[in-house]
């Protein structure tokens, strides 16, 4: 369990608190709603924002610098984290995420999101590849914020979608070796699953280059049975993140538990049954690394 | 290893925006070039900020640009400045 679940979790994993659904139960909906409104209004203008007073164009070099460095990585983790009142909408305050297995994102699909439920284009890929791909499930106050802006709603077939037809979805995007992801906006107020790809999500991008946790690793690790893997490769081609290797000499894989973030992608491409999803806690040399 | 490769030298990468963007004839929304070439996701499209021209819908913004916005990530393969057919791109360190 991460700092999150011990605040907003209820003695739960935080995504499975009922409460966190309920905008109205959290702050008054009207609130949320012109929050994210402003939020979503803006949202491709995130990078390049302000952090302390300076642009986050090339921040890689900036979080670099001796002083300043260390000034704007404290800046940009409060802000990503912020619970207080006046928290910037356009910069997305309070906005962070975490990786889920399939198991878990199907299960707050079925009882836990809210409704109107709908299905809209990623804004990941369309700011930083032009591919709009209907693969973001969102729900509750923000897909009526999401109607009314044009650019993220399919035009040619229908948005809102049942629980049911959200769970077959989410499959078939796992499946696909998209990693499904559910993010607090602002946080404690949950209304998104994503099926995310890196370099192209925002947060994979943010944690992967720049160690700022937009992004947390999943409440599993994944583990080879070393005996069961044939080595036929197939999960190395399904790992986003470079996290599976072949090493010929031993013709099996081995996994960089740097790199996992124990999404469970590659089970779907293992036919050996040799990939399994095991709770982080019962691995005490992981137990806290999210 | 990781010595030299904090030697690196800062990647500038530069759009002219008098070609591409709210003010060139290129619509960074119908070419977007640069972004699909590139590997490592270097650019990011957005609405325009700052200038004195407003979006008039604020709801569907009609000026947008390209930023190369994570400059430390480029592995300078030259990739957009090719397929820029504008010739738009430049790349200094």
């Amino acid at each position: 369990m991460c700092q999150w679940c011990l605040k907003h979790g209820a003695g739960k994993k935080w995504y499975l608190n009922s409460r966190n659904y309920h905008a109205d139960q959290l702050s008054s909906e009207a609130e949320m709603t012109d929050y994210l409104t402003e939020q979503w209004m803006n949202f491709e203008q995130i990078y390049i924002r302000k952090i302390a007073g300076f642009s986050s164009k090339d921040l890689g070099y900036k979080l670099k610098m001796p002083i300043i460095g260390r000034i704007l990585r404290w800046r940009a983790e409060s802000m990503i984290h912020s619970e207080s009142k006046n928290r910037n909408a356009k910069n997305a305050d309070g906005h962070f995420g975490q990786v889920i297995p399939l198991e878990d994102a199907q299960l707050i699909m079925s009882e836990l999101a809210a409704e109107p439920i709908i299905c809209n284009y990623c804004m990941c890929r369309w700011m930083q590849r032009k591919e709009k791909e209907a693969v973001c499930i969102n729900f509750g106050v923000l897909s009526e914020v999401l109607e009314k802006l044009p650019r993220f709603i399919p035009k040619d077939r229908t948005y809102r979608i049942d629980r049911e037809t959200a769970m077959e979805k989410l499959e078939e995007f796992n499946k696909k070796g998209y990693i499904s992801s559910v993010w607090f906006q602002p946080v404690p107020y949950i209304n998104a699953i994503c099926s995310c790809e890196s370099p192209e999500c925002g947060g994979f991008t943010l944690r992967n280059n720049f160690d700022l946790h937009v992004m947390y690793k999943a409440e599993y690790i994944i583990q080879l049975d070393q005996d069961k893997c044939q080595g036929c490769k197939q999960c190395v081609a399904m790992c986003q993140l470079n996290a599976i290797r072949f090493i010929p000499s031993m013709n099996r894989v081995i996994i960089d538990y740097d790199k996992c973030f124990g999404c469970g992608i590659c089970r779907h491409a293992c036919k050996n049954d040799a990939l399994k999803l095991i709770p982080r806690e019962e691995y005490p040399g992981f137990d806290g690394t999210y | 290893m990781s010595k030299s490769k904090n030697k690196k030298t800062r990647t500038k990468i530069e759009i002219d925006y008098s070609i591409c963007g709210e003010g060139g004839k290129i619509d960074p929304r119908d070419c977007s070039l640069c972004m699909r070439s590139c590997d490592p996701a270097v650019f990011v499209m957005h609405p325009t900020i700052g200038t004195e021209k407003k979006q008039e819908d604020p709801y569907d913004p009609q000026d947008w640009r390209i930023t190369p916005i994570w400059g430390s990530l480029c592995t300078r393969c030259f990739k957009c400045v090719n397929a820029c057919p504008e010739n738009a791109i430049t790349i200094t360190w």
